[in-house]
């Protein structure tokens, strides 16, 4: 390959040149050419980063009042994020890896009444209020975990049609665009019930966790919701769920 | 016997074929690869299912750090109908800078001393976040000087400030804003219609941060991206399955 034969033909003449096979060593090249794709490999970056889209209201908070007070007690809730932290402020893991976020949640509007004076918030009469906890769990085998079984059930009206266009789709009877604009009518649709999420964070909370919340709402294609911050009545809630279920 | 003679085999191997292919690799490496821009601090953006791809241009994008300290870049594109070269990423900057530094002029009445020459200086520089005040200086050192400014966590002077400019405005009242408000609204109005239509849709606006970071430190940010009424933007993630 690397070298040219020379074939000579039948008898050497007299006085003709000594022909030699001429070989190229391209060892060099090839140590020259690794070289340089070891440094593209590292300077690289195959995969590009991805972006989430938001929109946070307009800080006139009169507006914000309004839209809280309308929603109905069984579409509102509320999710209030932390994070916990080491004595140097990094994020804590669980045994299987996971950082410590958690979730506080309650439906509707706080309900924060002392009528026996004992200190400890009462347990609301309609179930409507109540602070709860739970966790980023993703999915399993057995369906939804965590605080998306909870978001899943408020929204499974519209969940229930998306997934009827969405095997629709997968069996190519319908293209991805008329999927798209589908489900966009279906998370817009206002004769489902569909459910108003707030997201709050606390100081504390991982910036991850908010995204990871802000991920929930369109893993389960809820299309009303919206980052507020945590007031008074949040931590005063929070506390007391801290109070009547001290960690082990 | 006869004796077996082992015939003598040349140990030389052909590199040609090897050759080829580590030619073929090269331009497949070269032709697909986008270099990591350079950034002061490294953060690990958080996972999300969002596949939205960060635009190449036309983004103002905001890095914070995990101390809360906050960086900025700009990336413009030059349209090819307008040919108008103040619309590159250089000429954004050059004139963001400018308008920057004549703002804080006038809401602070302190001299920044930025010069044209420094102008010309700052639009080869990729991310950034030095005050403006000291901007005059920051841009008088070497290349590698600056990274070590930027990237020195004990610095006070890196990132760009989110404390508040109490000012007077033309009708007698008082007013507040802050380096970053001034920064954001300078790439807005450095007159690539591009970059202006993107950062108004969401999309010319990148926010990234590290996954730990406290929400308290973002949520300035985001405080201050809703008073200039930039209500929508972007975040920077990486891409994770549903069911994680």
């Amino acid at each position: 390959m690397a070298q040219i034969e020379q074939s000579d033909g039948g008898k050497k003449k007299k006085g003709a040149q000594k022909k030699m096979a001429i070989h190229v060593d391209f060892t060099p090249m090839v140590d020259m050419n690794m070289l340089l794709i070891t440094f593209f490999m590292l300077c690289t970056t195959m995969i590009k980063s991805q972006t989430l889209n938001i929109s946070l209201p307009s800080n006139e908070k009169i507006e914000n009042e309004e839209q809280q007070s309308k929603a109905k007690n069984s579409e509102a809730i509320t999710l209030i994020l932390t994070t916990e932290r080491d004595a140097n402020g990094n994020v804590k893991s669980d045994a299987e890896g996971r950082p410590m976020n958690t979730i506080y949640y309650y439906e509707g509007k706080p309900f924060i009444d002392d009528a026996d004076k004992d200190g400890r918030i009462d347990v609301s009469p309609d179930g409507y209020g109540i602070l709860r906890a739970e966790k980023f769990l993703g999915n399993t085998p057995e369906g939804e975990q965590g605080i998306r079984k909870i978001l899943h059930n408020k929204n499974k009206d519209a969940l229930a049609q998306i997934d009827e266009q969405k095997a629709l789709w997968r069996e190519k009877k319908i293209t991805d665009e008329e999927f798209q604009k589908k489900a966009k009518e279906i998370r817009n649709d206002s004769t489902l019930t569909r459910p108003v999420v707030i997201i709050k964070a606390t100081p504390e909370a991982s910036w991850e966790s908010v995204i990871t919340a802000l991920d929930e709402m369109q893993i389960n294609q809820i299309s009303r919701y919206q980052i507020d911050n945590i007031n008074q009545v949040d931590s005063a809630l929070i506390l007391d769920y801290l109070l009547k279920n001290p960690k082990k | 016997m006869g004796k077996v003679k082992i015939k003598r085999k040349s140990t030389l191997i052909d590199m040609t074929a090897m050759s080829d292919v580590t030619v073929l690799l090269l331009t497949f490496f070269m032709l697909t690869s986008t270099f990591l821009a350079k950034e002061p601090v490294t953060v690990i953006t958080p996972a999300s299912v969002s596949e939205i791809k960060v635009p190449t241009s036309n983004v103002a994008s905001i890095l914070v750090s995990p101390e809360g300290k906050v960086f900025m870049s700009v990336l413009g594109e030059a349209d090819i109908d307008s040919n108008d070269e103040s619309w590159s990423s250089e000429g954004v900057r050059k004139i963001a800078l400018l308008s920057a530094a004549s703002k804080y002029e006038e809401v602070t009445g302190k001299k920044t001393g930025i010069t044209q020459a420094d102008a010309e200086k700052f639009a080869k520089i990729g991310a950034f976040g030095v005050r403006l005040d000291k901007m005059h200086e920051f841009l008088a050192l070497d290349q590698s000087k600056q990274d070590e400014f930027m990237g020195d966590p004990a610095n006070a002077d890196a990132g760009i400030p989110l404390t508040d400019i109490v000012y007077q405005n033309a009708d007698g009242g008082t007013e507040k804003t802050n380096e970053f408000q001034i920064w954001m609204r300078a790439f807005y109005n450095s007159g690539n219609g591009n970059l202006q239509d993107a950062m108004k849709k969401g999309e010319g606006i990148a926010v990234k941060a590290d996954r730990g970071t406290n929400y308290s430190t973002l949520h300035q940010i985001l405080d201050n991206l809703q008073t200039i009424k930039m209500n929508r933007f972007s975040v920077m993630t990486a891409l994770k399955t549903e069911n994680d």
